[in-house]
């Protein structure tokens, strides 16, 4: 969701006063945003006699070493590795149903309405309930719940609004005439999605692949009653605020920012070069 | 080969029906397109939220469920005084974070689409406020508790500037915490739909209400207010439905003075206890949307995003 | 010079077609509205055609219907006498260049031109050394690499009209071609089009709502309005001989005015200010005097109401000029009053 384009700020120099009000409300709400989290990577490196609140008793990376232990009461690793499992593959279903279902809006059609509704519905539907309705649908067909089966379709009815949504935004901004000359000089249907609708369109996938990826790695409320036996990272890391709460939970903290951060820097940025390099930033 | 065209020109009433079937109408291909997701939504969405409707209606005992058709669940539900004191509280949580986030939402969208200048800066600060939300939601709500605590950094900080003597004890485990967390967490929820409304506003459009006298707080009122208002109508369904349907904030963060809808309905799945979560369920579900049919009065959603 | 293997003749076929372009009763409906109304139109080989009207006036869906990407709602189109009406795009022979130019974003100028031989299967060799030549017809070779956003809007014209006419069109259709660039690269971009239509020896259909550019360009110009063809034919017969009120107002330069014999179209440089004579004449007063360096424009209101103009050469105005708000004769000569239709 990149805004800009339009210019709406005033002209000539100097600043009105509100924009130093705002400034300042916008400073504070960077520090109430971050705040929390500085005080979790603090903690993080907690000493080993340490609790999980001030002050702190030393420093060390005790707690980072913890998480790689599978304790009794959670496994971290494994956990780790079935969040990124599921977050690929719900990513990749997002994006290809999403990208389907943006080009199909682009035409009133019959049922249109009653699918735009339902997708709305599906995202402010509370998440449990959704969750809670998958679980009794597995009940009835007397089958167990499982990660890449039932937690894979709850949050699959998170994703796909998102992703839908900002599909309309970027096919929006498509114009039609390219697909138009494609035809115009010879293309098939299908070798004009595959040479022009698509890699011009790629950006934007990528955006709502990445999106996806995030949305379905945090997610927590949707799977948790039909996660089956096997949790995902936050399900585990909810384990384990139930029971133990140690250090080693803001080590975790630190780690899975820590990697969020690589993965959306990573695309943000080779999205960034593509988009520079279409809009011609380097004239000879 | 000599060529008179109107004889050709009749041949193709035929040719015209032949190429029709060629081409597939284009509301089939639509259909074709959406397929999947309508898939997804009816299998995942529609039918689970069918069932729980269904099983809303059946009896239940220690031992198990039972299909029937009975009130007594709803009965059960909405006679009792916890039901209207959970719902209140729920509420009261969600129209107190609704208002904050919405002025700091509208105010911070304000800020980076009017007064930042250049479309670099604005990116960066927009993906400044983004990032946090990358990080998992169970992991931002516990990273309150050291800094709220009664040790937490946050009475550190303010007893080291001098400000008080004691540390501040209801700032945690109560409904202050609550409701700062929930700030913290759909804030941004707010942002972006109404920065998205307000970079579509014609910047011609502001100019010439300056030029036509308006000072600024009347150009905020009179133009940039109203053209927003999808953003806000979009911000306000997702807050406020995020809060209705919250279970984990509220039982970390309240220290017990409060439950949520959903944590009751949650016990209640755990216990097996089928029937009565799924009435439960139904009504906030109704509840819900109604809200959010009625944010929807004010603005056309469909057009707006779809547009 | 260049001659594209569209526009030889089709071996063996003893006559050549008589037109290149033909539209029978082609009409357009969407939903309730008519956009295109049973037009009848036959364009004569190697000829450019300009389709010259208001917006609204289904000049662009006309064009659209002939390259196929607007489906007839009733009536035929025929190419070099091959009924084209229910042939898709690609098979059609023709290549439009849209008005945007549509350029694909995402490849450089070469792979842009190349395009549609890469749709066709050809190899990665021969479709660029084929596109390169395209390209050195437009003058672009030293672009090949560049990406579109990298090029001004006459040099992505210049692109796009070699993407197109590397598909050896029988008719090249432009959508208003011209309207995004600036004045002074109008008219130099004109005479490029002008002499490219010569040197293939295709036809050019030319959509425009400048009356200006169509009268240079055409050698068979087509006015509408409302869906109807009201006029056509070359730009001179047009000019001299309007065939009613709404083409005299259209194509400028003429005086539409009552006269006791009817409505008459007279061109604004046959008319003078001066005495009544033996020919037309209308009393009323000047309103403005605008010098165009080797015409002065001078408007006059009419006692009946009726507005009209005269272009009078710089040495005829400065040996009497006249001033706003003096009283003045519009004189013509009887020979120069062209009757028109109402429209």
């Amino acid at each position: 969701m990149m805004v800009g384009g339009q210019n709406h700020q005033t002209a000539g120099p100097g600043r009105p006063w509100t924009f130093y009000a705002l400034a300042a409300l916008f400073g504070f709400f960077l520090l109430f945003l971050y705040g929390p989290m500085l005080v979790i990577y603090t903690l993080s490196f907690q000493g080993p006699h340490g609790g999980v609140t001030f002050p702190m008793v030393g420093a060390s990376l005790v707690w980072f070493a913890d998480i790689l232990q599978p304790g009794q009461m959670a496994n971290i690793p494994v956990s780790f590795e079935r969040s990124i499992a599921l977050a690929s593959i719900v990513s990749l279903l997002t994006v290809a149903i999403s990208v389907a279902a943006g080009l199909a809006f682009r035409r009133r059609f019959p049922g249109s309405g009653v699918l735009f509704y339902l997708a709305v519905a599906s995202l402010v539907m509370p998440s449990l309930l959704v969750g809670f309705g998958i679980g009794l649908g597995f009940r009835a067909l007397d089958t167990k719940p499982s990660l890449f089966t039932s937690a894979l379709g709850a949050q699959l009815t998170w994703t796909l609004p998102f992703g839908l949504f900002a599909m309309f935004a970027v096919v929006n901004r498509f114009n039609r005439a390219y697909e138009e000359a494609a035809t115009d000089l010879g293309a098939t249907a299908w070798q004009r999605l595959r040479h022009v609708t698509l890699p011009i369109l790629l950006p934007g996938i990528i955006g709502v692949g990445m999106g996806a990826f995030t949305l379905s790695y945090d997610e927590y409320a949707r799977t948790t009653l039909v996660i089956g036996e096997r949790n995902t990272l936050p399900l585990e890391i909810y384990a384990l605020i139930s029971s133990a709460t140690s250090p080693t939970l803001f080590a975790i903290g630190t780690v899975t920012t820590g990697v969020s951060f690589l993965i959306i820097g990573v695309t943000l940025w080779r999205i960034l070069r593509l988009q520079r390099r279409r809009a011609g930033a380097t004239p000879s | 080969m000599t060529v008179v065209p109107l004889a050709v020109a009749a041949l193709p009433r035929l040719g015209r029906l032949a190429s029709a079937s060629r081409r597939l109408p284009p509301w089939v291909v639509s259909w074709l397109q959406v397929s999947p997701l309508a898939f997804v939504l009816v299998v995942l969405f529609a039918l689970p939220t069918f069932l729980f409707l269904v099983v809303s209606f059946w009896d239940y005992d220690r031992t198990g469920i039972y299909p029937a058709f009975i009130l007594d669940n709803y009965r059960d539900l909405l006679t009792t005084p916890a039901t209207i004191r959970v719902y209140l509280s729920s509420l009261t949580f969600a129209v107190v974070v609704w208002a904050v986030t919405l002025f700091l939402g509208f105010n911070i969208a304000h800020f980076l689409i009017f007064h930042v200048r250049t479309a670099a800066a604005r990116t960066l600060l927009f993906l400044l406020c983004a990032i946090p939300f990358w990080t998992s939601g169970i992991i931002r709500t516990i990273a309150w508790i050291p800094f709220l605590g009664r040790n937490g950094a946050f009475n550190q900080i303010v007893m080291g500037l001098g400000l008080t003597s004691k540390p501040l004890d209801f700032l945690l485990f109560s409904s202050f915490a609550v409701i700062v967390t929930y700030v913290n967490l759909f804030t941004l929820l707010m942002v972006g739909p109404i920065a998205n409304s307000m970079a579509k506003i014609d910047p011609a459009l502001i100019e010439a209400a300056r030029d036509a006298g308006a000072s600024r707080w009347r150009i905020m009122v009179e133009v940039i207010i109203p053209l927003s208002k999808t953003g806000i109508a979009l911000g306000s369904i997702l807050v406020f439905t995020q809060v209705m349907g919250d279970f984990f904030v509220v039982k970390q963060m309240s220290g017990g003075q409060s439950a949520s809808i959903v944590s009751t309905l949650a016990t209640e799945i755990q216990a097996m206890q089928y029937p009565p979560a799924a009435a439960s369920a139904v009504v906030l579900v109704i509840f819900v949307a109604l809200l959010v049919a009625g944010m929807m009065r004010i603005v056309d959603v469909r057009k707006e995003l779809v547009k | 010079m260049m001659r594209l293997a569209s526009q030889r003749s089709t071996p063996g076929a003893a006559v050549e077609p008589r037109f290149d372009v033909e539209l029978v009763a082609v009409t357009k409906r969407y939903d309730q509205t008519i956009a295109v109304d049973a037009i009848s139109l036959r364009i004569p080989p190697a000829s450019y055609c300009c389709l010259l009207g208001p917006s609204g006036c289904g000049k662009t869906s006309t064009l659209r219907m002939i390259a196929g990407h607007e489906i007839v709602t009733d009536g035929d189109i025929l190419i070099r006498d091959r009924n084209v009406t229910d042939l898709p795009t690609a098979r059609r022979g023709t290549a439009m260049m849209f008005q945007s130019y549509a350029l694909f974003p995402h490849l450089n100028c070469l792979d842009n031109v190349a395009f549609s031989l890469k749709m066709r299967g050809v190899g990665k060799a021969e479709r660029y050394a084929r596109a390169q030549v395209f390209l050195e017809l437009v003058e672009m070779e030293e672009f090949a690499q560049r990406l579109p956003a990298q090029l001004s809007g006459g040099q992505q014209q210049r692109i796009a009209l070699a993407r197109s006419l590397i598909t050896e069109p029988q008719v090249l259709l432009l959508d208003e071609p011209l309207s995004a660039l600036d004045p002074f690269l109008r008219v130099r971009m004109r005479e490029e089009l002008k002499r490219l239509q010569r040197e293939l020896g295709i036809t050019f259909i030319h959509v425009t709502h400048s009356q200006d550019e169509a009268m240079a360009l055409a050698d068979l110009m087509v006015v509408m309005d409302q869906g109807h063809i009201r006029q056509f034919g070359t730009p001179r017969q047009i000019f001299e001989a309007p065939a009613d009120a709404f083409i005299a107002r259209f194509i400028g330069g003429h005086n539409v005015l009552p006269t006791p014999q009817g409505l008459v179209a007279i061109r604004a440089d046959r008319c003078r200010i001066g005495q009544a004579g033996n020919g037309g004449q209308f009393s009323g007063y000047v309103i403005a005097v605008e010098y165009q360096g080797p015409v002065v424009r001078v408007a006059l209101q009419m006692q009946s109401g009726e507005q009209a103009a005269a272009l009078l050469p710089d040495t005829t105005y400065f040996a009497a000029p006249v001033q706003p708000g003096d009283s003045a004769m519009l004189v013509w000569s009887e020979a120069d009053a062209h009757p028109v239709a109402v429209s």
